[in-house]
């Protein structure tokens, strides 16, 4: 809402560290409000960080393995562990105790490489296993269920076809945000859709080139996508409509990258990437083993390499995008997280009342009347007319809900996006107006999970022993 | 930041809507709904139908303070009322009851305001002593003990999550807390003069104060950038500053008897109320909306003036304190106000409005 008063020009990407936390971090993730950030742990505790006070405020003790991700819900309220030690964790922040519980623990057979909540409903849970199987957890009372996500396999009449063609080891497996649809990527270089409801399978994408598919991010709208994969390339694709493919059928379409990011010098392989909330940033985080470079390139302009921000010599892990600021948060190998962001310069100006700054000498144009003495009756009477104007003091603009606005502009984003590709950028409206009637949609909210913005706060907690080891 | 605009952090400002409130004004426009995001469009105007107008009565005389009193404040949930004064201790009461509850004591020197934490769990409290003491408010103990400011304290405000404590002092100094820690987190070097008021906006992400020295600041928390300066007339000292409950304007009330509401973005007073007195002392305003919309602040002339906030007309004035009424506060879900005054006086009036007079 005060955007505009805090930074004027905030069309930028961060530049600077601006404070590291000693955090003991090899993930870092933001949440949704952007007020904390998750930090994980090899030895297999997470903590919860406050950004505006720098310090951690919960500890969140489960896993007797490193930790291998972390997601949150929704509105904050529950956050997912992901462990080497088998099992996925969910912590509910509102709860009255501290250290916290833990919410609900989900056991599998192997060590879990990623796990994350469904973007509507946490009691929905996508986990994907070291032997590169993925699942779908479902903690809903009449839903109960663990559905794996199995690729659908051409029925070839040919013999020989079907033993050649193996079912592939699925390396990357996330929600696309509206949470319809499953993205898997495969040690084969494609990429599956399923459909979160069905659990069906309804799309392949296969992407040439590509080797091993490493990571996945989308950009908040969900028509953007970008791949990271064996072959050293960020790749961003437009996603098609799958709208009609669980009557159509499987399909099964080659997608071909708009840009292809990497590092033409150096060849290095990425980390991990992460959108910007407008859409119109990708930070890279580059896997060079002496050193933490961070690259951003201008999706907005064409893609265009922007610059490498260089974080020192400890070489970087994991990177995560504020949801609602020009703020990353990398974490290295040693344990810290960096956060970068932009500095606004000091604007002395500010300090004088009625002052403005002004960037070049303009030419001022002295207005007719104004220096002329004016009458204090007439100018009291025209104020007290100024003040007969209406204001509104407790009601909230909708305009300053960041959600609504951001995605408002990664739609724009995605009109000048789509463009080249033929389908029409309506889609995605339609995903939001039709939302209430959507069966996806509708689904998804059943029996939900108590995450609703005001229902819940973190409560405060004073004393906290542990606190001042920090 | 959360988006409910049910339990801010300051009691005075909640949206509700509240069963006393007459409803016998078909043409009135209806309260909007709390919690949800309203359509940006203003209500509708009704400034050429007759308005409604609030019904305050006397309920409670709270006796007790034995030196001039400095703050009353309700607390987020509504059950508790807390003031504090010259005589070093903050004082607990009931405002249902008028009861008095407990002591909070510790301070060595005299108090200048108190805050209380969200969840109406913590209080902290502002003292001439330099330091500032944060309670639980259910035991009487003193939580943490924030030393930093080098004269009085006069001022200080929690964010709406309670993690983060502001508060203003004699020095001119704006300081940041880490409430949870009681640790210092920035010190702003403000203002030349007492800073007589401090607050956050919804999100935390702007902090506005006042000071002596007429200015009124807004700062950007995160890094403590000064944003930008208002200045008031010459011979108008502002007191006391704070955002309105949807964080879009500021109320400010200053020594030329005039209180203001400022667009801060566009520069602009929108409105101004008069008609009481304040020259003189450091006196509150503060906005009621759980039943209409009103701006409620004490005077000079021993009386507490109420103004419809559109029309900036006097719709009120409730008389019986005895001496000049610094301290106002309204609760945040009943249409309650709580005055207090000073030296001959010493007492705390509870008001409420249960509705127009059965036509006597």
């Amino acid at each position: 809402m005060n955007e505009s008063l805090i930074n004027p020009f905030n069309l930028s990407h961060p530049t600077t560290v601006q404070t590291s936390l000693f955090a003991g971090a090899q993930i870092a993730r933001f949440d949704p409000t952007g007020r904390f950030i998750a930090a994980g742990r090899a030895i297999g505790s997470a903590d919860i960080w406050d950004l505006e006070t720098r310090a951690p405020i919960r500890w969140l003790d489960g896993h007797v393995r490193g930790v291998t991700s972390i997601d949150w819900s929704r509105n904050s309220r529950y956050v997912l562990t992901s462990s080497k030690d088998w099992n996925v964790l969910v912590w509910d922040l509102a709860s009255a105790c501290d250290p916290p519980q833990r919410h609900c623990t989900i056991r599998f057979d192997a060590p879990v490489i990623s796990a994350s909540f469904h973007p509507r409903n946490s009691q929905i849970v996508l986990a994907l296993l070291s032997t590169g199987e993925a699942y779908l957890c479902d903690l809903r009372k009449t839903e109960r269920s663990r559905i794996e996500l199995v690729e659908l396999m051409e029925e070839s009449d040919d013999e020989q076809g079907q033993s050649t063609r193996t079912r592939s080891f699925m390396t990357v497996a996330r929600f696309e945000p509206s949470g319809k649809y499953i993205f898997i990527g495969t040690t084969a270089g494609s990429l599956l859709v399923f459909n979160s409801r069905t659990k069906a399978m309804i799309a392949r994408h296969k992407i040439s080139g590509a080797g091993i598919m490493k990571g996945l991010d989308f950009a908040k709208s969900g028509r953007r996508l970008v791949t990271n994969s064996s072959d050293r390339t960020l790749r961003q694709f437009i996603l098609p409509s799958y709208a009609g493919c669980e009557e159509n059928g499987l399909l099964d379409q080659e997608l071909e990258p708009t840009h292809r990011f990497n590092d033409p010098i150096n060849k290095t392989a990425w980390h991990a990437m992460s959108y910007s909330p407008d859409g119109e940033w990708l930070a890279g985080g580059a896997a060079d083993p002496a050193a933490h470079k961070v690259y951003i390139w201008d999706i907005s302009n064409d893609g265009q390499f922007a610059s490498a921000l260089d974080g020192g010599r400890e070489p970087l892990l994991h990177l995560h995008w504020h949801p609602k600021k020009s703020c990353i948060a990398s974490t290295t190998n040693q344990g810290s997280i960096l956060i970068w962001h932009c500095p606004n310069p000091e604007r002395w100006g500010a300090f004088a009342g009625g002052f403005e700054e002004v960037d070049e000498n303009v030419e001022y144009d002295e207005r007719e009347d104004e220096f002329d003495i004016e009458d204090e009756e007439i100018l009291f009477e025209r104020k007290m007319k100024a003040e007969e104007e209406e204001v509104d003091i407790d009601t909230l603009a909708a305009s300053s809900d960041p959600n609504a606005s951001a995605l408002v502009n990664g739609n724009v984003m995605d009109v000048i996006g789509g463009s080249t590709n033929g389908t029409p950028a309506s889609t995605v409206a339609v995903v939001g107006i039709m939302g209430d009637k959507d069966p996806d949609i509708l689904w998804a909210d059943e029996e939900p999970d108590g995450d609703d913005p005001g229902e819940w706060r973190m409560r405060i907690v004073m004393d906290n022993e542990a606190a001042d080891y920090y | 930041m959360d988006d409910s605009s049910t339990d801010d952090d300051t009691a005075s400002q909640t949206t509700e809507d509240d069963p006393q409130v007459p409803d016998n004004q078909t043409s009135a426009p209806p309260p909007p709904p709390p919690p949800v995001l309203s359509p940006p469009h203003p209500p509708v105007s009704t400034t050429s139908v007759q308005r409604e107008k609030p019904h305050y009565q006397l309920r409670h005389t709270l006796r007790g303070h034995t030196m001039s009193i400095s703050a009353v404040k309700f607390s987020p949930d509504g059950k508790l009322l807390a003031s504090c004064g010259a005589e070093k201790v903050v004082k607990i009461w009931s405002p249902e009851t008028g009861d008095f509850l407990r002591d909070l004591s510790g301070h060595t020197q005299g108090l200048s305001d108190i805050a209380w934490s969200f969840d109406s769990v913590y209080l902290a409290s502002a003292s001439d002593d330099t330091t500032i003491r944060i309670w639980d408010v259910e035991s009487g103990v003193t939580y943490k003990h924030l030393k930093g400011h080098t004269k009085w304290v006069f001022c200080l405000n929690y964010n709406t999550a309670s993690n983060l404590l502001v508060s203003g002092g004699c020095d001119g100094d704006v300081r940041i807390w880490n409430a949870a820690r009681g640790k210092c987190m920035k010190t702003l070097h403000a203002h030349l003069d007492y800073v007589t008021a401090v607050h956050f906006n919804r999100d935390a992400t702007l902090i506005v104060s006042c000071a002596l020295d007429g200015l009124i600041r807004i700062w950007n928390t995160s890094d403590g950038q000064c944003l930008k300066t208002l200045a008031e007339g010459h011979d108008a000292i502002c007191q006391h500053v704070q955002f309105s409950p949807n964080s879009k304007y500021i109320l400010s009330t200053a020594h030329d008897s005039a209180i203001r509401l400022w667009d801060y973005h566009s520069t602009r007073c929108l409105k101004t109320y008069t008609g009481h007195v304040n020259s003189k002392y450091c006196i509150s305003a503060c906005f009621s909306v759980t039943g209409g919309k009103w701006i409620v602040a004490g005077s000079e002339d021993h009386k507490t003036y109420i103004w419809d906030l559109q029309t900036r007309e006097i719709v009120q004035v409730l008389e019986g304190h005895t001496d000049v009424v610094v301290a106002v506060a309204t609760h945040p879900i009943q249409n309650m106000i709580a005055t207090g005054s000073i030296d001959s006086d010493l007492a705390i009036r509870l008001w409420t409005d249960r509705g127009p007079r059965p036509s006597a």
